[in-house]
């Protein structure tokens, strides 16, 4: 096997510990490999040609053999966890940043070879992303039409379910069972409208959030209602409405149409912030984008004008000149003396309040409905600190 | 907003037992369903809902600004803060990798006059908090490196008012203040002014009672310990309380001029000579007999209450003895380096002389030993032994690293080790640690 001479000269630079961090899936990963590239034997690795490879030394007899294509990156591991990259290759990665992994690019093992051939040989053809257009254009059809009267069947049984809880009194929901919302989110998962079952499962937790939990189950279960009537009627919404409903009940858009009918935006992107969420045992991370030159100011006029065109809207991100306070509850304030309450779920803040020493700092995070949330903030020398 | 209270008690009680509130929307004229398409329904319900939606997204997005009162400003702190990678160092430790190290750290960053990172300030303080019982070094050293913003932090939180009780302690805090207090006020002071803390321990040692007499101790442990300390060590090796003692007994061995340790090295130098051989020469080791009351009075004991068999009694004893001697002894005696010492074969005895001597060069602070010993070490040394692991695990935390190898020597191929191979990552560690507090 040769390796294709475009990787030759691809000498890849070396990344830093918290780049190799980023990759991981998960916290215990990072931690599992950090261990890992502190102690377990590595009885063999290399790095070269674009890659990155080694033999790590498990509980099994065979070591595991782990190899990463830097151009990528792209990894591939012979263990059997199914998270992605595993920690062993984390911790492969770890060793090559701190620079314990010997160059030896003139002879990687066979089995390095045979992937990153099998992986070029893959790339080389015009790259095959999104599925092709529906072989059967009537049947496609067809199927489009049952889901739009699964869902149209699903949302009415949802609202006729809403309409009873407001009937019956929210009162009795605090002694309800998480069956009572996985059940009628079970039905919508039936109905094909996955966004409503995520947003109904989600409740179940809201009768135990402390003080003001009748407002706040009542603000979703109106909601809810809003997008079944909004559904029903469809037919008289403006097309740009009747989209938003569309992706709110969790109709998927496909990348060429986005591609198709968006407008593209460009500019030079700035990361913002990212945030993890894990819901349903479904692990997401939103990340924030800012352009250069499209930056937005005056946070609630502009979450106001947002939730003209998308009512179910619940997160807005923003960036904030101001100043952390604690008094008479967590906010933040501007140069005004105006102040956001920071959201009850993101904890005490202290990182955010330490790096400000009291004087204003500059913070991206996301606004909802109970608060803004704190993502990242620059220190004094405009380096970001995630929080 | 009490439109929107009415609507939640009605949605609460529910609409079969209530009625359906008025409910306008704020800045539209009359009920909020006026406009309703003709299709309206008559369930009570679905109106609720429809004007719960209604009110929900009316005040979502014309939600007013609220009031806070901003925080006193916290002084401005005339130290740099550290590196960023040294920021980044600093919270891998905070976040569980060699933890251990994190004093080390701390030590050098205030030795620098340098800050840590503001935003790893609450992560710090809190571990220092956490570990505090058994170490009470880590709280003042997180105040210290955590300079006025960490004091600003502790004006906020209760939890954290430590900072304070160690941050600039004034004599008040010696007089009247409790036991953390006064700590961190001769800890201060023995910083600044080793002679002046000795003074105040020796007019406060009378009327201390014996937990206060090892704080004390433990405090002069910590910094500027020397030979002017020693007419106090020494009479306090014959106090009642067993911990005092103990305590006085480590400080004395830990200074290579003291009396302690040249009686230590008079009874060392009986059980360990040079053989010259016709090729090489070797190390001849017979462990003292048996330990007398001049010995147990400077902290040297026979081991397990004396249950341990005449051989291992003797072996114990050898160690005590070796772990207090003066390594000066030695490099003098034999007229040879530490690395030509240990270069010698002292067959069986080696796992014994490698943990007495090793001991003796931590509490000295001896870097010449310490890194002949941790070479020795990592070349596939005596380390064998559980203790011998142990030593080596302290070694490679108190050796300066960029004096010592950070690779084994040790036959090239073989499996490294568990000990070895944890030894040179913290070796590694500590070599960029240190290096990064440089920039």
């Amino acid at each position: 096997m040769s390796v294709p001479q475009a990787r030759v000269s691809s000498v890849a630079e070396r990344w830093d510990r918290e780049r190799v961090l980023a990759l991981a899936p998960d916290a215990p990963s990072q931690r599992t490999a950090q261990s890992l590239a502190s102690g377990r034997a590595w009885p063999a690795t290399g790095a070269g040609i674009g890659a990155l490879w080694g033999e790590c030394q498990g509980s099994g007899a065979a070591p595991y053999r782990a190899v990463v294509d830097l151009s990528g990156p792209a990894y591939r591991c012979s263990c059997p966890s199914r998270k992605f990259p595993c920690k062993h290759v984390l911790a492969l990665l770890l060793l090559w940043a701190e620079g314990t992994v010997p160059n030896d690019a003139a002879d990687p093992p066979g089995w390095v070879a045979t992937w990153l051939a099998t992986r070029a040989a893959k790339a080389s053809p015009t790259p095959s992303g999104e599925p092709a257009e529906p072989k059967d254009p009537k049947a496609a059809v067809r199927r489009a039409q049952q889901r739009e009267s699964r869902v149209a069947s699903g949302l009415a049984e949802l609202d006729q379910w809403l309409c009873d809880q407001a009937r019956q009194g929210l009162a009795v929901s605090q002694q309800a069972g998480y069956g009572h919302w996985g059940d009628i989110a079970a039905r919508m998962i039936d109905a094909q409208a996955p966004g409503l079952a995520e947003r109904l499962r989600a409740l179940a937790s809201v009768p135990h959030s402390g003080a003001g939990w009748a407002g706040r189950l009542l603000e979703e279960y109106a909601l809810l209602h809003l997008l079944a009537v909004a559904y029903r009627r469809r037919d008289e919404l403006p097309p740009p409405l009747r989209e938003t409903v569309r992706s709110r009940i969790g109709f998927s858009l496909r990348q060429a149409d986005v591609l198709a009918r968006g407008q593209p935006v460009r500019d030079h992107w700035q990361v913002l912030a990212r945030r993890d969420l894990e819901q349903d045992r479904i692990r997401a991370r939103r990340t924030w984008l800012r352009g250069r030159k499209t930056g937005r100011d005056a946070l609630l006029l502009s979450f106001a004008a947002a939730l003209a065109a998308d009512p179910w809207l619940d997160t807005w991100p923003a960036v904030l000149r101001v100043t952390p306070a604690r008094a008479p509850a967590p906010a933040v304030r501007d140069a005004d003396g105006d102040a956001l309450p920071l959201h009850p779920g993101a904890g005490d803040c202290w990182t955010l309040f330490a790096l400000s020493g009291g004087r204003p700092v500059t913070l991206a995070g996301e606004w909802t409905p109970r608060g803004l949330w704190p993502l990242t903030a620059w220190d004094e020398d405009a380096r970001a600190v995630a929080l | 907003m009490s439109t929107w209270q009415d609507l939640v008690t009605a949605s609460l009680i529910g609409t079969e037992r209530t009625g359906l509130p008025d409910t306008g929307v704020p800045g539209q004229p009359g009920p909020a369903d006026a406009r309703r398409p003709t299709q309206a329904p008559d369930d009570p319900a679905a109106l609720l809902l429809d004007r719960a939606a209604l009110l929900t997204v009316a005040r979502r997005g014309g939600r007013p600004a609220g009031h806070a009162e901003p925080p006193p400003e916290a002084e401005p702190d005339p130290a740099p803060a550290v590196s960023p990678a040294a920021g980044r160092r600093l919270a891998r430790m905070l976040g569980g990798e060699h933890p251990d190290l994190l004093a080390e750290w701390l030590t050098a960053v205030v030795a620098r006059d340098r800050r840590a990172p503001a935003h790893l300030l609450p992560a710090l303080l809190d571990r220092a908090r956490r570990v505090s019982p058994s170490d009470p070094e880590l709280r003042r050293l997180a105040a210290e490196a955590g300079g006025s913003r960490a004091r600003w932090l502790a004006g906020l939180n209760p939890d954290r008012t430590f900072v304070t009780a160690h941050a600039g302690a004034g004599q008040d805090a010696w007089r009247l203040g409790g036991k953390s207090q006064r700590r961190g006020y001769l800890a201060a002071l023995r910083a600044r002014d080793p002679g002046a803390a000795r003074d105040l321990i020796i007019q406060s040692w009378e009327a201390a009672a014996g937990p206060e007499r090892v704080m004390f101790l433990s405090v002069m442990a910590n910094a500027g310990l020397s030979l002017a300390d020693e007419p106090l060590l020494e009479a306090a090796l014959d106090e009642r309380d067993a911990e005092v003692r103990g305590w006085a007994a480590h400080l004395l061995a830990r200074l290579p001029g003291s009396a302690l340790g040249q009686r230590m090295a008079q009874c060392a130098l009986d059980c360990i000579r040079i053989e010259s051989g016709a090729r090489d020469s070797r190390l001849v080791v017979i462990p003292p007999a048996r330990g007398d009351a001049a010995m147990r009075r400077d902290g040297v004991t026979s081991g397990q209450g004396g249950r341990l068999q005449e051989r291992d009694a003797r072996t114990h004893l050898l160690h005590e003895v070796l772990a207090r001697t003066p390594l000066r002894t030695w490099t003098g005696r034999f007229g040879r380096t530490a690395e030509q010492i240990l270069a010698l074969r002292s067959g069986a005895w080696a796992p014994v002389l490698f943990t007495g001597w090793s001991r003796a060069a931590m509490a000295q602070r001896d870097q010449e030993w310490m890194t002949a010993l941790i070479n020795w070490a990592l070349a596939g040394g005596p380390t064998g032994t559980l203790f011998g692991a142990e030593t080596l695990r302290q070694l490679a935390r108190r050796v300066d690293p960029a004096r010592c190898a950070r690779e084994t020597t040790a036959s090239p191929g073989a499996e490294i080790p568990p000990p070895i191979r944890d030894a040179i990552s913290v070796l590694r560690f500590r070599y960029d640690m240190l290096k990064e507090l440089e920039l």
